[in-house]
């Protein structure tokens, strides 16, 4: 089986971009990343296209074939793909798997999303289902989850505040991230209360935006000096057993052990590392779950700065969805992008020092207490 | 407590809890039953999970205790109230742990452990905007 590698990463500054289209969004993503590899269109293989919200806010469908058409990226096969908060990283685990199958030489995800329009309210995972009928909406789903975690490990509300003070720190360096001014956690925990305990400043906000990825098989990176390898790119759902616990994540766990068991890996051996930070407590579980300290500890984690820029191990050097904004099927591939840039050496003031290997991790929607889609990439360089 | 209205208004999904008047015995949940896995289900599936075979009706009963919790402060979707609450609750007879809302009059006595009894009341509307009954779990305790 042929290795992988990143050779093109590509994308917008995330925000609000109301003159533009989603396809506008993600054509200049997949044009950003073609000249970043230094390839024509025409090297395309197979292009997998990531969008979640379009047909529900626009009455948009199969939108891929238009992004890459204007990209000058026609006749091959072109997926289009809804994975809930994962459609990006879903995105590049299917064109993984065309490269590392020899399917094709070069493949290419993008996701692209656009938000920030009046009324869009809160989210939810699917508005015929049972628990979105019930009153479930997804900062809930997480608040739920952060009172558990406080109630069984003592966690805090000032912990809870400390992963987006450190994001929000980290954003300030990142011309890419929508909200760079820093917040102290002061600020934090006087915002207006969403769900309790979570307030306005741990939920991310939303946000327009799209990302891209073009990848080889290694043999054909083998002379591109800013290549990147990908050692593992593992996508799993749900057990959707009952009951769930909902601090001791069993899917979470399960598609970090895949992938540090694929990639060869342990947590010790990790440089950096992007999350799903779509509440500050989803960093907290994510930590736990990925192996960066114990059960419980997470909260801990980020408030002594073993997180931060400059600790142990550093955590969502970007600025996270928290500072980024997450435009829904944009930000796994934005996640890509930061690792990309940061094993490149290429991260300028927030780089990460002789950053070798680095991990995305990226989970989305709500099932019976479990999520649908979680998805964990490692790479290397 | 029974509202005025609740046996003229549509369940937010049939088959969830048992229909009203409850004058004579309160509201329980429904949901389903494989004998062969000994496994319960809420709402009722058509197929076990696990063996596929048919799943059957089951109460599963109306009391429970409040696994975790939130109140929901932002601009509520589907007409519901501001705040609400929402849980998980672990039932009693069963042993599943199902979400659900929480009484909107309780919201500041809500904690972790709490004993809670279904109630089934006019609560928001549906997806066409038509006012609806939806299940709630209310503190067994007193004020």
């Amino acid at each position: 089986m042929p290795d992988v590698a990143v050779i093109g990463i590509g994308m917008l500054p995330f925000g609000r971009h109301p003159e533009r289209t989603v396809v506008d969004m993600g054509t200049e993503a997949t044009l950003l990343a073609l000249q970043d590899a230094g390839l024509p269109p025409a090297r395309v293989g197979a292009g997998f296209f990531a969008n979640a919200l379009a047909g529900r806010l626009f009455g948009d469908m199969t939108i891929g074939q238009n992004v890459f058409g204007e990209a000058g990226i026609n006749r091959i096969p072109v997926i289009n793909v809804e994975n809930a908060c994962t459609s990006g990283s879903t995105a590049f685990y299917l064109a993984y798997n065309a490269v590392a199958a020899g399917q094709v030489e070069v493949a290419l995800a993008a996701g692209a999303e656009k938000m920030c329009v009046p009324g869009f309210g809160l989210i939810n995972s699917g508005e015929n289902e049972l628990e979105t009928k019930l009153g479930l909406v997804t900062p809930a789903s997480f608040a739920l989850r952060a009172m558990r975690h406080m109630a069984e490990f003592g966690t805090t509300p000032a912990q809870l505040a400390a992963v987006s003070v450190k994001n929000r720190r980290h954003a300030r360096h990142n011309p890419m991230a929508q909200f760079r001014e820093p917040v102290t956690v002061e600020d934090v925990l006087t915002a207006p209360m969403i769900a309790d305990p979570l307030t306005r400043l741990m939920c991310c906000p939303i946000a327009d935006g799209a990302a891209a990825a073009i990848l080889c098989s290694t043999a054909s990176a083998r002379r591109m000096q800013r290549a990147v390898q990908v050692k593992a790119a593992v996508l799993c759902s749900g057990s959707y057993e009952n009951p769930q616990d909902l601090v001791r994540w069993e899917t979470d766990y399960r598609v970090c052990r895949l992938a540090y068991e694929k990639a060869g890996v342990d947590p010790a051996d990790l440089d950096l590392v992007e999350c799903h930070d779509a509440f500050s407590i989803a960093e907290i579980l994510h930590y736990e779950a990925l192996g960066l300290c114990l059960p419980g500890e997470g909260g801990r984690l980020a408030a002594e700065g073993e997180t931060a820029l400059g600790g142990r191990i550093p955590v969502n050097t970007s600025g996270g969805l928290l500072s980024r904004g997450h435009p829904v099927a944009a930000t796994g591939l934005a996640q890509v992008c930061e690792v990309i840039t940061q094993l490149r050496g290429e991260a300028g003031q927030r780089q990460v020092a002789k950053a070798k290997i680095g991990l995305a991790h990226c989970a989305g929607g709500d099932k019976d207490g479990d999520t649908k889609s979680s998805t964990v990439l490692i790479f290397a360089v | 407590m029974v509202k005025e209205g609740t046996n003229r208004l549509s369940p937010v999904e049939e088959g969830l809890f048992t229909p009203p008047p409850y004058t004579e015995s309160p509201p329980k949940l429904l949901g389903g039953y494989c004998r062969k896995c000994r496994q319960h289900y809420f709402p009722r599936p058509r197929h076990c999970r696990r063996c596929l075979d048919p799943v059957e009706g089951a109460s599963l009963g109306s009391e429970g205790k409040l696994y975790s919790f939130t109140v929901i402060r932002t601009r509520p979707p589907l007409g519901l109230p501001q705040p609400y609450g929402v849980g998980y609750v672990d039932l009693e007879e069963c042993g599943l742990r199902i979400f659900g809302l929480l009484d909107p009059g309780a919201v500041d006595r809500l904690r972790i452990g709490l004993p809670v009894r279904l109630a089934v009341a006019p609560l928001g509307h549906d997806a066409r905007g038509e006012r609806c009954l939806r299940p709630y779990f209310t503190p067994m305790e007193a004020d």
